[in-house]
């Protein structure tokens, strides 16, 4: 459904250029929910908006379906006015000096469309029932709340064209109960309509309640495609597992296969990637396992404890091993522990990349 | 705080005298005697003004120069924002130029130049048009009421420019974008979102801009008095400074108190506008700036031979005719026989003492006013934003006066003061001290707006951080404050200086003598004793002093708060 080969964009900020995007490429499959999740300043947005023809790139080719609507090659630029999508903005950019009805009826009569004004009035009351707000019609936009612009928003993007559209960071302005709402409701009318939708964000909760697939993006590059489980268990590199929920790193040296020599001594892995040299191990906080007895065994080594939080769903301890501060999370019911524990890291759920690509802080 | 008393003091001491100078304009439209006789009230010249018809005719001459000066304005100013602000328009940095230096330069000066192009008599388009299809009379006529809207609009255009573009930069680019996203063109996103969004702020601009032409007084004086076409500022000014009667200031009281309210009135209409055009300026997260639209070479050409067109009729025809007239003893239009006339004899004729003492005038009142003002302003915007005085709000509502209130007027109310009320105590009259008073009176809306902006972006915890510190106000002032505003003050001086540089309107009421005069003045005199081509010189001269101030701006003063003036 949408395309994007070897997408590139420079801005200018004062007299020297940032790359905002450095060689993309993508693919969206029909009916797919794709999340662009990244930090501020990853090019994200930069990348939405080359796609709704709001931002013009300066090499490369994006097709929305099956229809090139940018080529550099061909010197083709369509002008977002003629690439069929719907879009939700940030800001919601709904017009404060028409009605609700008016702000979903003026793309309708006067955009791509040019439906009569009852096609219209039937089309729009279809789209706020969508959206639940039905009898809204001739409400002031401007006298909305946040969360009623919002759907309105989405309202006018569904009533366009809900078999593709794009979205960004729709939910950012909402408070957070109303967040989980509408992120339901986002996900369920995706699925019902069977709409193409590209979804930016930061929030990497978001990005796994609504994705199929996420393309995880930072420095104007995609460093991992996939989905929720995939980034979260099998990151590519050190970034897309920092990013993707907390992790502890442990420092080492790779000499042979299946095998780290690192901080805590001698680690078995699993994982297959064969980095000779210096590596960085990862584990997830709820992977790490703690023992109350002594056991002597592969992966394992005796910690302190320094400090154990009971937070309801789950205990999140502090340990200490050789100096180095250890994150666990354990279920509740396994109570605090005691000052000395032996921490079990199971080699299955151990990560490793080479360290050049560590986050500084390791 | 040690040191609050001074400053609202400082504050006080410069608003008493606005509101005086208000209370003395009423009181004199009740005065029925002349100067020296015991006072006597009535209401006569109201009565007089009221049903006089030749009031009604200057009321509706007033309003149509106006009216013309604002639709003039915003043919320039509406599309010209647009493309600055919405188009990969090439050339933007030179059209912000342009329209500064069209601020600064002075409206009597283009005033002149338009009589020279389009007088009935010696305009050279008139004569141009009747030699060539033998006409009786001259098509276009520069001495009527639309002829001056005209000129006064050209001048007001920039900051009718200024106005229209801080209405762009307050909307939600992506208002635009999500129409553009949804299908409609160009054409349709500007005729169903950005006009209508932008409508309120270029109503406000538009009552602005009237407000302005309102009390105008230097077209009207240019080009208007000579020929017997009366607005209200000329009407004013002709009943203080008559050819033959006896001054009469009780008809100007009324008049003017008349004028007053209908200012009054419009600002007010302003702020109601603008309340409401703000109600659609959505602040966003994003501080990105929209995406440029693309007009292609075809429509550069035509958006710069718009803007050419504007830039020469505006501002380069009325400057070239300028010294063409003053290069020739008696003006005529360009021609071999005029080429061999052409001489520097009006230059070598001009009144050069009297011009170099009126330069020492100007420069004086260029540095006194700008710091005076700046001093007493930031006392005002302190006493506003930081003194939690319960009656802040009355100084703020005061410091907004002088900029509703026509100019004229505060220097006729001055003068009168200086005349009968303070002649005994103080010998005011004609010396540059009233200049410098009223000058700085006249400039404390605009200095004490740039500063309230300004103070409202500094933390008041910055402030707090100095006084538990253990410094004294003074110091907080001198250390803190001064050091955090400098960009604003900076700003603000140069701009008011060359405000100072070319203001006439004032001084045609207060300038009585040689000892105070201007140069300014010095130009009107030349044109009002019938030397126009003197007066044409002498204005090229004042306009080459003018130029080290003008370098002085750009190199200091600019930066992106031309916005911040309107």
């Amino acid at each position: 459904m949408i395309s994007i080969a070897r997408l590139e964009k420079k801005f200018l900020s004062g007299d020297h250029a940032v790359m905002a995007l450095q060689g993309i490429d993508l693919e969206v499959d029909r009916g797919e929910f794709f999340v662009l999740l990244g930090p501020s300043g990853s090019g994200k947005t930069t990348l939405l908006r080359c796609v709704a023809g709001l931002e013009k790139p300066d090499d490369g080719d994006i097709t929305l379906n099956g229809r090139p609507v940018f080529s550099r090659s061909r010197r083709l630029c369509a002008a977002p006015e003629e690439r069929e999508i719907g879009m939700v903005f940030q800001s919601y950019a709904i017009w404060p000096h028409l009605t609700v009805a008016e702000n979903i009826g003026l793309v309708l009569t006067h955009g791509r469309a040019r439906l009569s004004k009852k096609a219209a009035t039937e089309r729009i009351r279809e789209s706020l029932a969508l959206v639940q707000l039905e009898n809204f019609e001739d409400r002031p936009a401007r006298l909305l709340s946040g969360g009623q612009q919002q759907r309105v928003a989405l309202a006018r993007a569904l009533a366009v064209n809900s078999a593709l559209i794009l979205m960004d960071e729709p939910l950012s302005n909402l408070d957070a109960r109303l967040r989980e709402e509408v992120r339901a409701n986002i996900k369920r009318l995706a699925m019902q309509l069977g709409s193409t939708v590209l979804y930016v964000t930061h929030d990497q909760i978001e990005a796994m309640v609504l994705a199929d697939r996420i393309a995880v993006m930072a420095h104007g590059e995609v460093l991992q495609v996939g989905n929720p489980f995939e980034l979260y268990r099998r990151p590519a590199n050190a970034l897309v597992a920092e990013f993707f929920g907390s992790i502890n790193w442990i420092g080492g040296q790779m000499r042979e296969a299946d095998c780290v020599e690192s901080e805590f001594g001698r680690l078995c892995i699993d994982d297959a990637r064969r980095h000779d040299g210096a590596v960085v191990v990862g584990i997830r906080p709820e992977d790490v396992r703690l023992e109350r007895a002594f056991n002597a065994g592969e992966n394992r080594i005796e910690g302190k404890v320094v400090r154990s939080t009971f937070l309801g769903d789950q205990v999140v301890t502090e340990v200490k091993v050789r100096e180095k501060s250890l994150i666990a999370k354990s279920s509740p019911d396994a109570g605090h522990f005691a000052e000395l524990v032996t921490v079990h890291l199971p080699k299955e759920r151990l990560v490793v990349f080479p360290e050049q690509i560590a986050p500084p802080f390791v | 705080m040690k040191g609050r008393g001074w400053v609202v003091g400082i504050a006080a001491a410069a608003l008493i005298p606005v509101l005086g100078l208000l209370l003395l304009v009423l009181w004199m439209g009740f005065w029925q005697n002349g100067p020296g006789e015991p006072v006597v009230y009535t209401l006569g010249h109201y009565r007089k003004i009221f049903t006089d018809p030749f009031t009604y005719k200057t009321f509706l001459n007033t309003v149509g120069f106006a009216a013309t000066a604002v639709v003039v304005a915003l043919l320039f100013a509406v599309p010209t924002a647009w493309l600055v602000e919405r188009t990969d328009l090439p050339g933007k940095n030179l059209i912000l130029m342009l329209v500064t230096l069209g601020a600064l330069l002075p409206t009597f000066f283009t005033a002149m130049g338009w009589v020279f192009l389009l007088h009935p008599r010696i305009g050279i388009v008139n004569r141009f048009f009747i030699d060539l299809f033998a006409l009786d009379h001259a098509p276009l006529n520069i001495a009527s009421i639309v002829g001056m809207g005209w000129v006064e609009g050209l001048g007001l255009s920039s900051i009718a420019f200024i106005m229209v573009v801080a209405t762009y930069r307050a909307m939600d680019p992506s208002l635009e974008e999500a129409a553009r996203v949804h299908g409609l063109g160009i054409l349709r996103t500007l005729r169903y979102v950005t006009l209508p969004l932008t409508f309120p702020g270029i109503i406000a601009a538009s009552i602005y801009v009237f407000t302005i032409a309102l009390s105008a007084f230097e077209v009207p004086a240019i080009i208007g008095m000579s020929n017997k076409i009366f607005t209200f500022s000329t009407f004013i000014f002709y009943k203080i400074q008559p050819l033959e009667e006896l001054p009469s200031y009780g008809v100007a009281g009324a008049v003017s108190t008349v004028l007053i309210i209908l200012a009054l009135l419009l600002s007010w209409s302003y702020f109601g506008v603008l309340r409401f055009s703000h109600r659609y300026a959505v602040v966003t997260g994003k501080a990105y700036r929209p995406r440029l639209i693309e007009l292609g070479r075809v429509r550069w050409v035509l958006a710069w031979f718009f803007l050419g067109f504007y830039f020469v009729v505006a501002k380069l025809l009325p400057f070239l005719l300028l010294i063409w007239a003053a290069l020739l003893r008696y003006f005529q239009p360009p021609s071999w026989a005029a080429l061999g006339q052409v001489s520097l004899n009006n230059f070598y004729g001009l009144p050069w003492k009297l011009l170099l003492h009126g330069a020492w005038n100007t420069f004086i009142l260029m540095v006194a006013v700008p710091t005076l003002t700046l001093v007493v302003c930031l006392a005002i915007s302190w006493t506003v934003l930081r003194s939690g005085l319960r009656w802040r709000l009355i100084f703020d509502a005061v410091a907004f006066l002088p900029h509703a209130v026509p100019h004229l007027i505060l220097a006729i109310a001055a003068l009168f003061a200086t005349l009968f009320l303070l002649h005994n105590a103080f010998s005011l009259y004609g010396s540059l001290t009233l200049l410098i008073f009223v000058y700085t009176v006249s400039r404390i809306s605009f200095a004490t707006r740039i500063i309230n902006n300004s103070l409202a972006q500094i933390h008041p915890e910055l402030e707090e951080a100095a006084f538990v510190g253990g410094l004294k106000l003074l110091h907080v002032v001198r250390k803190i404050l001064v050091p955090l505003l400098k960009p604003a003050l900076v700003y603000a001086w140069i701009w008011m200086a060359l405000l100072c540089y070319r203001e006439l309107t004032m001084a045609s009421v207060l300038v009585t003598s040689q000892s105070n005069v201007t140069l300014p003045m010095i130009v009107w005199g030349l044109w009002l004793g019938g030397s126009l081509n003197q007066a044409a010189a002498a204005n090229l001269v004042v306009l080459a002093f003018m130029l080290p101030a003008i370098l002085l701006y750009f190199i200091f003063g600019r930066r992106s708060r031309v916005t911040e003036a309107a």
